[in-house]
Protein backbone atom coordinates (compact mmCIF):
# COMPACT_ATOMS: atom_id res chain seq x y z
CA UNK A 1 0.00 0.00 0.00
CA UNK A 2 1.07 3.71 -0.52
CA UNK A 3 -0.44 6.30 1.84
CA UNK A 4 -0.10 9.48 0.44
CA UNK A 5 -2.07 11.61 3.31
CA UNK A 6 -2.72 15.38 2.61
CA UNK A 7 -3.38 16.19 6.25
CA UNK A 8 -1.43 15.58 9.41
CA UNK A 9 -4.25 13.92 10.87
CA UNK A 10 -4.90 11.33 8.20
CA UNK A 11 -1.43 10.72 9.01
CA UNK A 12 -0.64 10.07 12.09
CA UNK A 13 -3.68 7.72 11.98
CA UNK A 14 -2.05 5.65 9.50
CA UNK A 15 1.03 5.91 11.17
CA UNK A 16 -0.68 4.25 14.58
CA UNK A 17 -2.75 1.84 12.05
CA UNK A 18 0.18 0.63 10.20
CA UNK A 19 3.24 0.61 12.35
CA UNK A 20 5.08 -1.57 9.61
CA UNK A 21 4.87 0.98 6.86
CA UNK A 22 7.86 2.84 6.16
CA UNK A 23 7.29 6.91 6.89
CA UNK A 24 9.02 9.04 3.65
CA UNK A 25 8.89 12.21 2.51
CA UNK A 26 11.92 12.87 0.51
CA UNK A 27 12.28 9.42 0.22
CA UNK A 28 16.39 10.13 -0.93
CA UNK A 29 17.76 7.75 2.29
CA UNK A 30 15.68 5.50 2.04
CA UNK A 31 15.80 5.03 -1.78
CA UNK A 32 19.43 4.41 -1.63
CA UNK A 33 18.45 1.13 0.53
CA UNK A 34 15.99 0.43 -2.28
CA UNK A 35 18.43 0.64 -5.10
CA UNK A 36 20.75 -1.73 -2.92
CA UNK A 37 18.26 -4.27 -2.49
CA UNK A 38 18.78 -3.93 0.66
CA UNK A 39 14.76 -3.24 1.82
CA UNK A 40 11.96 -4.29 0.61
CA UNK A 41 8.74 -2.30 2.32
CA UNK A 42 5.39 -4.03 1.62
CA UNK A 43 3.89 -0.34 2.27
CA UNK A 44 4.41 3.05 2.90
CA UNK A 45 3.29 6.75 4.15
CA UNK A 46 4.34 9.83 2.25
CA UNK A 47 4.55 12.98 4.09
CA UNK A 48 5.35 14.92 1.09
CA UNK A 49 1.98 16.25 0.44
CA UNK A 50 0.95 17.64 3.81
CA UNK A 51 1.50 21.56 3.13
CA UNK A 52 2.03 22.60 7.50
CA UNK A 53 4.85 20.55 7.72
CA UNK A 54 6.76 22.50 5.42
CA UNK A 55 6.39 25.46 7.33
CA UNK A 56 9.22 28.21 8.48
CA UNK A 57 8.15 30.49 10.45
CA UNK A 58 9.42 32.60 13.32
CA UNK A 59 6.82 32.47 16.65
CA UNK A 60 7.94 34.91 19.32
CA UNK A 61 11.44 33.69 20.66
CA UNK A 62 11.74 30.37 18.38
CA UNK A 63 12.47 29.61 14.96
CA UNK A 64 10.21 26.78 13.97
CA UNK A 65 10.47 24.59 11.22
CA UNK A 66 8.05 22.08 9.86
CA UNK A 67 10.07 18.26 9.60
CA UNK A 68 8.85 18.44 5.69
CA UNK A 69 11.20 21.48 5.26
CA UNK A 70 13.57 21.14 2.68
CA UNK A 71 17.15 21.32 2.83
CA UNK A 72 16.42 24.04 -0.32
CA UNK A 73 14.38 26.03 2.15
CA UNK A 74 16.51 25.94 4.76
CA UNK A 75 19.47 27.12 2.27
CA UNK A 76 17.30 30.24 2.67
CA UNK A 77 16.69 30.59 6.44
CA UNK A 78 18.04 33.19 8.99
CA UNK A 79 19.75 30.68 11.22
CA UNK A 80 23.43 30.90 9.42
CA UNK A 81 24.73 27.32 10.56
CA UNK A 82 21.73 25.50 10.05
CA UNK A 83 21.38 27.39 6.09
CA UNK A 84 24.89 26.64 5.74
CA UNK A 85 24.57 23.01 6.64
CA UNK A 86 21.96 22.63 4.60
CA UNK A 87 23.72 24.21 1.45
CA UNK A 88 26.41 21.24 2.17
CA UNK A 89 24.22 18.85 1.74
CA UNK A 90 24.17 16.79 -1.73
CA UNK A 91 23.41 18.96 -4.74
CA UNK A 92 20.25 20.88 -5.07
CA UNK A 93 18.27 18.56 -6.74
CA UNK A 94 18.46 16.34 -3.72
CA UNK A 95 18.08 19.49 -1.28
CA UNK A 96 14.67 19.88 -3.15
CA UNK A 97 13.57 16.55 -2.03
CA UNK A 98 15.63 15.74 1.72
CA UNK A 99 13.78 17.31 4.65
CA UNK A 100 15.04 18.26 8.17
CA UNK A 101 12.26 15.55 9.60
CA UNK A 102 13.99 12.96 7.96
CA UNK A 103 17.85 14.02 8.79
CA UNK A 104 16.87 13.79 12.37
CA UNK A 105 14.73 10.27 12.02
CA UNK A 106 17.34 9.26 9.87
CA UNK A 107 20.19 9.94 12.58
CA UNK A 108 22.78 9.43 10.72
CA UNK A 109 26.09 10.29 12.56
CA UNK A 110 26.79 12.50 9.45
CA UNK A 111 23.19 14.39 9.92
CA UNK A 112 24.80 17.85 8.86
CA UNK A 113 21.23 19.34 9.88
CA UNK A 114 21.20 17.72 13.22
CA UNK A 115 24.41 18.93 14.22
CA UNK A 116 23.63 23.15 13.67
CA UNK A 117 20.32 22.04 15.55
CA UNK A 118 22.64 20.18 18.38
CA UNK A 119 24.60 23.48 18.41
CA UNK A 120 21.73 25.95 18.56
CA UNK A 121 19.73 24.25 20.84
CA UNK A 122 15.92 23.84 20.96
CA UNK A 123 13.34 21.05 20.73
CA UNK A 124 11.68 18.43 18.47
CA UNK A 125 7.71 17.86 18.76
CA UNK A 126 6.78 14.37 18.46
CA UNK A 127 3.15 13.62 17.72
CA UNK A 128 1.09 10.70 17.74
CA UNK A 129 -2.62 10.48 17.13
CA UNK A 130 -3.05 8.86 21.00
CA UNK A 131 -1.51 11.01 22.81
CA UNK A 132 -0.83 14.17 20.72
CA UNK A 133 1.86 16.16 20.56
CA UNK A 134 5.32 16.22 22.91
CA UNK A 135 8.46 18.41 22.96
CA UNK A 136 11.57 16.26 23.40
CA UNK A 137 14.75 18.35 23.63
CA UNK A 138 16.94 17.91 20.79
CA UNK A 139 19.44 17.07 22.88
CA UNK A 140 18.06 13.71 24.06
CA UNK A 141 16.65 12.82 20.45
CA UNK A 142 19.40 10.40 19.47
CA UNK A 143 19.73 7.51 21.40
CA UNK A 144 23.05 5.53 19.49
CA UNK A 145 23.02 5.14 16.05
CA UNK A 146 20.67 5.81 13.87
CA UNK A 147 18.17 5.31 17.04
CA UNK A 148 15.93 8.17 18.46
CA UNK A 149 13.50 8.71 20.87
CA UNK A 150 10.84 8.83 18.40
CA UNK A 151 7.88 6.11 19.18
CA UNK A 152 6.38 3.30 16.88
CA UNK A 153 3.10 5.44 16.58
CA UNK A 154 4.85 9.16 16.79
CA UNK A 155 5.80 11.37 14.00
CA UNK A 156 8.24 13.98 14.27
CA UNK A 157 5.98 17.12 13.34
CA UNK A 158 8.26 20.49 14.03
CA UNK A 159 11.41 21.45 14.95
CA UNK A 160 11.89 24.81 17.40
CA UNK A 161 15.11 26.81 17.76
CA UNK A 162 15.91 29.77 20.83
CA UNK A 163 15.67 32.80 18.31
CA UNK A 164 18.39 34.51 17.58
CA UNK A 165 21.84 32.45 18.38
CA UNK A 166 24.79 33.09 16.65
CA UNK A 167 26.22 30.62 14.70
CA UNK A 168 29.20 28.81 12.30
CA UNK A 169 29.72 26.11 10.87
CA UNK A 170 32.00 24.45 9.07
CA UNK A 171 32.46 20.33 6.75
CA UNK A 172 35.36 18.86 6.30
CA UNK A 173 34.92 16.27 3.15
CA UNK A 174 36.38 15.22 0.29
CA UNK A 175 34.76 17.36 -2.29
CA UNK A 176 33.35 21.05 -2.73
CA UNK A 177 29.72 19.69 -3.70
CA UNK A 178 27.50 16.50 -2.78
CA UNK A 179 29.99 15.94 0.14
CA UNK A 180 29.34 13.48 2.23
CA UNK A 181 31.09 15.21 6.09
CA UNK A 182 34.13 14.18 7.14
CA UNK A 183 33.93 16.06 10.17
CA UNK A 184 31.41 18.71 11.05
CA UNK A 185 30.96 21.83 13.79
CA UNK A 186 28.86 23.77 14.32
CA UNK A 187 29.04 26.62 17.06
CA UNK A 188 26.43 28.70 18.66
CA UNK A 189 25.96 31.47 21.42
CA UNK A 190 22.24 31.49 22.34
CA UNK A 191 20.06 33.87 23.26
CA UNK A 192 20.60 33.14 27.11
CA UNK A 193 24.52 33.88 26.55
CA UNK A 194 25.27 29.92 26.68
CA UNK A 195 27.60 28.06 24.18
CA UNK A 196 26.80 25.43 22.12
CA UNK A 197 29.58 23.02 20.47
CA UNK A 198 28.19 20.13 18.40
CA UNK A 199 30.12 17.26 15.79
CA UNK A 200 28.93 15.19 13.27
CA UNK A 201 30.97 11.33 12.27
CA UNK A 202 33.14 11.31 15.69
CA UNK A 203 30.93 9.08 17.25
CA UNK A 204 27.54 7.05 16.66
CA UNK A 205 25.42 9.65 16.75
CA UNK A 206 25.53 13.68 15.72
CA UNK A 207 27.28 14.50 19.22
CA UNK A 208 27.83 17.78 21.68
CA UNK A 209 30.26 18.30 23.51
CA UNK A 210 28.80 19.49 26.85
CA UNK A 211 31.90 19.82 29.56
CA UNK A 212 33.83 22.02 26.13
CA UNK A 213 30.50 24.14 26.85
CA UNK A 214 30.57 24.49 30.59
CA UNK A 215 34.03 26.17 30.24
CA UNK A 216 32.44 28.90 28.24
CA UNK A 217 29.30 29.29 30.65
CA UNK A 218 28.46 32.61 29.24
CA UNK A 219 31.43 35.16 29.60
CA UNK A 220 32.76 36.47 26.75
CA UNK A 221 34.82 34.44 24.36
CA UNK A 222 38.39 35.29 25.16
CA UNK A 223 41.54 33.29 23.40
CA UNK A 224 42.36 31.70 26.33
CA UNK A 225 38.56 30.29 26.68
CA UNK A 226 38.72 29.23 23.07
CA UNK A 227 41.82 27.29 23.57
CA UNK A 228 40.38 25.40 26.52
CA UNK A 229 36.94 24.80 24.99
CA UNK A 230 38.59 23.56 22.14
CA UNK A 231 41.00 21.53 23.67
CA UNK A 232 38.32 20.13 25.38
CA UNK A 233 35.69 19.28 23.06
CA UNK A 234 38.50 16.91 21.30
CA UNK A 235 38.42 14.74 24.33
CA UNK A 236 34.30 14.62 24.11
CA UNK A 237 34.15 12.95 20.56
CA UNK A 238 34.56 9.10 19.61
CA UNK A 239 35.19 8.87 16.04
CA UNK A 240 36.62 5.85 14.32
CA UNK A 241 38.73 4.76 11.79
CA UNK A 242 37.33 4.68 7.97
CA UNK A 243 37.19 4.49 4.88
CA UNK A 244 36.35 8.19 4.58
CA UNK A 245 39.40 9.24 7.35
CA UNK A 246 41.15 7.97 10.36
CA UNK A 247 39.94 8.56 14.05
CA UNK A 248 42.80 10.80 14.98
CA UNK A 249 42.27 13.34 11.91
CA UNK A 250 38.63 13.67 12.96
CA UNK A 251 39.78 14.06 16.58
CA UNK A 252 42.22 16.45 15.75
CA UNK A 253 39.56 18.49 13.40
CA UNK A 254 37.16 18.42 16.08
CA UNK A 255 39.55 20.63 18.13
CA UNK A 256 40.64 22.46 15.01
CA UNK A 257 37.25 23.67 13.76
CA UNK A 258 35.96 24.26 17.36
CA UNK A 259 38.89 26.90 17.79
CA UNK A 260 38.25 28.40 14.68
CA UNK A 261 34.42 28.95 14.46
CA UNK A 262 34.07 30.37 18.34
CA UNK A 263 37.33 32.37 17.01
CA UNK A 264 35.32 33.56 13.97
CA UNK A 265 32.33 34.14 16.29
CA UNK A 266 34.39 35.98 19.14
CA UNK A 267 35.00 38.50 16.12
CA UNK A 268 31.46 39.13 15.16
CA UNK A 269 30.53 41.73 17.88
CA UNK A 270 28.15 39.37 19.26
CA UNK A 271 25.07 39.86 17.17
CA UNK A 272 22.72 37.24 16.04
CA UNK A 273 22.42 35.61 12.78
CA UNK A 274 19.39 37.68 11.57
CA UNK A 275 20.86 41.10 12.68
CA UNK A 276 24.03 39.96 10.86
CA UNK A 277 22.28 39.22 7.71
CA UNK A 278 19.99 42.13 8.17
CA UNK A 279 23.15 44.58 8.47
CA UNK A 280 24.52 43.03 5.77
CA UNK A 281 21.17 43.25 3.48
CA UNK A 282 21.22 47.34 4.45
CA UNK A 283 25.17 47.34 3.61
CA UNK B 1 5.15 6.38 -25.43
CA UNK B 2 6.80 2.80 -25.91
CA UNK B 3 4.84 0.37 -24.29
CA UNK B 4 5.60 -1.74 -20.78
CA UNK B 5 9.19 -3.02 -21.00
CA UNK B 6 9.70 -5.27 -18.12
CA UNK B 7 6.79 -7.74 -16.23
CA UNK B 8 6.42 -6.84 -12.84
CA UNK B 9 7.12 -8.78 -10.23
CA UNK B 10 4.35 -10.62 -8.54
CA UNK B 11 5.10 -10.56 -5.04
CA UNK B 12 5.32 -6.94 -4.03
CA UNK B 13 2.55 -5.18 -3.10
CA UNK B 14 1.54 -2.20 -6.85
CA UNK B 15 0.00 0.98 -7.13
CA UNK B 16 -1.35 3.06 -9.84
CA UNK B 17 0.09 5.82 -11.02
CA UNK B 18 -1.25 8.67 -13.31
CA UNK B 19 0.96 11.63 -14.28
CA UNK B 20 2.09 13.33 -17.11
CA UNK B 21 5.45 12.71 -18.76
CA UNK B 22 6.94 15.25 -21.51
CA UNK B 23 3.19 16.58 -21.76
CA UNK B 24 1.92 13.59 -22.34
CA UNK B 25 -0.74 12.09 -19.85
CA UNK B 26 -0.28 8.12 -18.85
CA UNK B 27 -1.27 5.59 -16.26
CA UNK B 28 0.97 2.52 -15.17
CA UNK B 29 0.64 0.37 -12.31
CA UNK B 30 4.29 -0.25 -10.50
CA UNK B 31 5.38 -1.83 -7.64
CA UNK B 32 5.18 -0.20 -4.14
CA UNK B 33 8.93 0.30 -3.66
CA UNK B 34 9.70 1.26 -7.67
CA UNK B 35 11.51 4.48 -7.73
CA UNK B 36 10.86 6.77 -10.41
CA UNK B 37 14.18 5.94 -12.43
CA UNK B 38 13.11 2.65 -12.73
CA UNK B 39 9.42 3.39 -13.13
CA UNK B 40 10.85 5.89 -16.43
CA UNK B 41 13.40 3.62 -17.93
CA UNK B 42 11.68 0.14 -17.00
CA UNK B 43 7.82 0.78 -16.86
CA UNK B 44 7.46 3.51 -19.44
CA UNK B 45 9.85 3.23 -21.84
CA UNK B 46 11.50 6.07 -21.45
CA UNK B 47 15.47 5.03 -20.75
CA UNK B 48 17.16 8.91 -21.52
CA UNK B 49 17.27 9.24 -18.09
CA UNK B 50 20.60 7.43 -16.34
CA UNK B 51 21.01 5.47 -13.53
CA UNK B 52 24.89 5.55 -12.60
CA UNK B 53 25.15 5.43 -9.00
CA UNK B 54 21.66 5.12 -7.52
CA UNK B 55 22.90 6.90 -4.49
CA UNK B 56 22.61 10.62 -4.91
CA UNK B 57 26.26 11.14 -5.82
CA UNK B 58 26.47 11.52 -9.72
CA UNK B 59 22.84 13.51 -10.62
CA UNK B 60 22.63 11.49 -14.01
CA UNK B 61 18.92 10.54 -13.03
CA UNK B 62 17.64 14.43 -12.87
CA UNK B 63 14.65 15.05 -14.20
CA UNK B 64 11.88 17.68 -13.54
CA UNK B 65 8.88 17.56 -11.41
CA UNK B 66 6.54 20.73 -12.09
CA UNK B 67 9.77 22.65 -13.12
CA UNK B 68 12.23 21.43 -9.95
CA UNK B 69 15.00 19.33 -10.40
CA UNK B 70 15.26 15.84 -8.67
CA UNK B 71 17.09 12.80 -8.23
CA UNK B 72 14.30 10.35 -10.13
CA UNK B 73 16.56 7.12 -8.44
CA UNK B 74 16.18 8.84 -4.81
CA UNK B 75 11.99 9.41 -5.45
CA UNK B 76 9.70 6.92 -4.97
CA UNK B 77 7.69 6.58 -8.81
CA UNK B 78 4.07 6.56 -6.13
CA UNK B 79 5.48 10.20 -4.98
CA UNK B 80 4.97 11.55 -9.05
CA UNK B 81 1.50 10.96 -8.76
CA UNK B 82 -0.71 13.80 -10.18
CA UNK B 83 2.61 15.42 -10.90
CA UNK B 84 3.94 16.86 -13.99
CA UNK B 85 7.25 15.04 -15.51
CA UNK B 86 9.88 16.43 -18.14
CA UNK B 87 12.93 14.42 -19.32
CA UNK B 88 15.33 14.63 -21.51
CA UNK B 89 13.00 12.78 -24.11
CA UNK B 90 10.75 16.31 -23.45
CA UNK B 91 12.92 18.92 -24.60
CA UNK B 92 13.65 18.01 -28.17
CA UNK B 93 10.84 18.91 -30.87
CA UNK B 94 11.21 16.37 -33.21
CA UNK B 95 14.34 16.50 -34.93
CA UNK B 96 14.51 20.18 -33.64
CA UNK B 97 16.83 20.19 -30.55
CA UNK B 98 16.85 21.93 -27.43
CA UNK B 99 19.05 25.16 -27.00
CA UNK B 100 20.74 23.31 -24.61
CA UNK B 101 21.33 20.19 -26.35
CA UNK B 102 22.46 21.94 -29.61
CA UNK B 103 25.09 24.12 -27.22
CA UNK B 104 26.29 20.65 -25.59
CA UNK B 105 27.08 18.94 -29.37
CA UNK B 106 29.00 23.15 -30.00
CA UNK B 107 30.65 22.72 -26.84
CA UNK B 108 31.74 19.41 -27.03
CA UNK B 109 30.14 19.19 -23.35
CA UNK B 110 29.26 15.44 -24.22
CA UNK B 111 31.86 13.11 -24.15
CA UNK B 112 30.49 9.09 -23.44
CA UNK B 113 27.51 11.14 -23.06
CA UNK B 114 26.12 9.35 -19.65
CA UNK B 115 25.67 12.26 -17.54
CA UNK B 116 24.96 14.14 -20.05
CA UNK B 117 20.64 14.17 -19.95
CA UNK B 118 21.03 14.56 -16.19
CA UNK B 119 23.52 17.91 -16.70
CA UNK B 120 21.01 19.25 -19.28
CA UNK B 121 17.64 18.89 -17.07
CA UNK B 122 19.56 20.45 -14.07
CA UNK B 123 20.73 23.24 -16.41
CA UNK B 124 17.03 23.49 -18.35
CA UNK B 125 15.53 23.74 -14.68
CA UNK B 126 17.96 26.51 -13.38
CA UNK B 127 17.80 28.74 -16.95
CA UNK B 128 13.93 28.44 -15.71
CA UNK B 129 13.88 29.59 -12.49
CA UNK B 130 16.95 32.11 -12.97
CA UNK B 131 16.71 33.86 -15.77
CA UNK B 132 20.00 36.00 -14.87
CA UNK B 133 22.25 33.89 -13.40
CA UNK B 134 25.91 34.65 -11.75
CA UNK B 135 28.68 32.57 -12.55
CA UNK B 136 28.73 31.22 -9.03
CA UNK B 137 25.00 30.60 -9.02
CA UNK B 138 25.82 28.56 -12.64
CA UNK B 139 28.05 26.42 -10.80
CA UNK B 140 26.38 26.01 -7.50
CA UNK B 141 23.33 25.03 -9.95
CA UNK B 142 25.22 22.45 -11.67
CA UNK B 143 27.49 20.70 -9.10
CA UNK B 144 25.05 17.84 -7.89
CA UNK B 145 26.30 16.00 -11.56
CA UNK B 146 28.83 14.69 -11.84
CA UNK B 147 31.24 14.73 -15.28
CA UNK B 148 34.12 12.21 -15.37
CA UNK B 149 34.97 12.76 -19.23
CA UNK B 150 34.55 16.94 -19.90
CA UNK B 151 36.02 18.93 -17.02
CA UNK B 152 33.27 21.13 -17.31
CA UNK B 153 34.29 23.48 -18.78
CA UNK B 154 32.93 22.88 -21.86
CA UNK B 155 29.52 22.40 -20.04
CA UNK B 156 29.90 25.42 -18.12
CA UNK B 157 30.43 26.91 -21.50
CA UNK B 158 27.39 24.92 -23.36
CA UNK B 159 25.03 26.62 -20.75
CA UNK B 160 26.30 29.85 -21.22
CA UNK B 161 26.13 30.24 -24.81
CA UNK B 162 22.22 28.90 -24.31
CA UNK B 163 21.76 31.33 -21.67
CA UNK B 164 22.61 33.99 -24.00
CA UNK B 165 20.60 32.86 -26.43
CA UNK B 166 17.78 33.93 -24.13
CA UNK B 167 15.55 37.24 -24.82
CA UNK B 168 16.61 39.92 -22.41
Amino acid sequence: MFHQPRDLEKALRLRADHPAATVVNGATDISVALNHGALHPQAFIDLSRIAVLRAVNREGDHYVMGAGATFAQLGRCHLRALREAALSVAGPAIRNMGTIGGNLVTASPAGDGCVALLAMGGDVELTSAARGPRWVDIRSFFRGYRQTELAADELVTRVRVPYNPATRWYKIGKRGAVNISLVCCAVARRPDQTYGLAFGCVGPTPLFAPQAEALLGRAPLTPERIDAAAAQAETEVAPIDDHRGSAAYRRAMCRTLAHRLLTDLAASDGKGDADAASAGAAA
Amino acid sequence: MPPALAPLPDNVPRVRIACTINGESIVREAPVDCTLLTFLRDIVGLTGSKGACLEGECGSCTVLIDGTPVTSCLMLAAQADGRALTTIEGLADGNALDVLQDKFIETGAAQCGYCTPGLIMAARAVMQSNPRITEAELITALEGNICRCTGYASIIEAVRRAYRTLTP
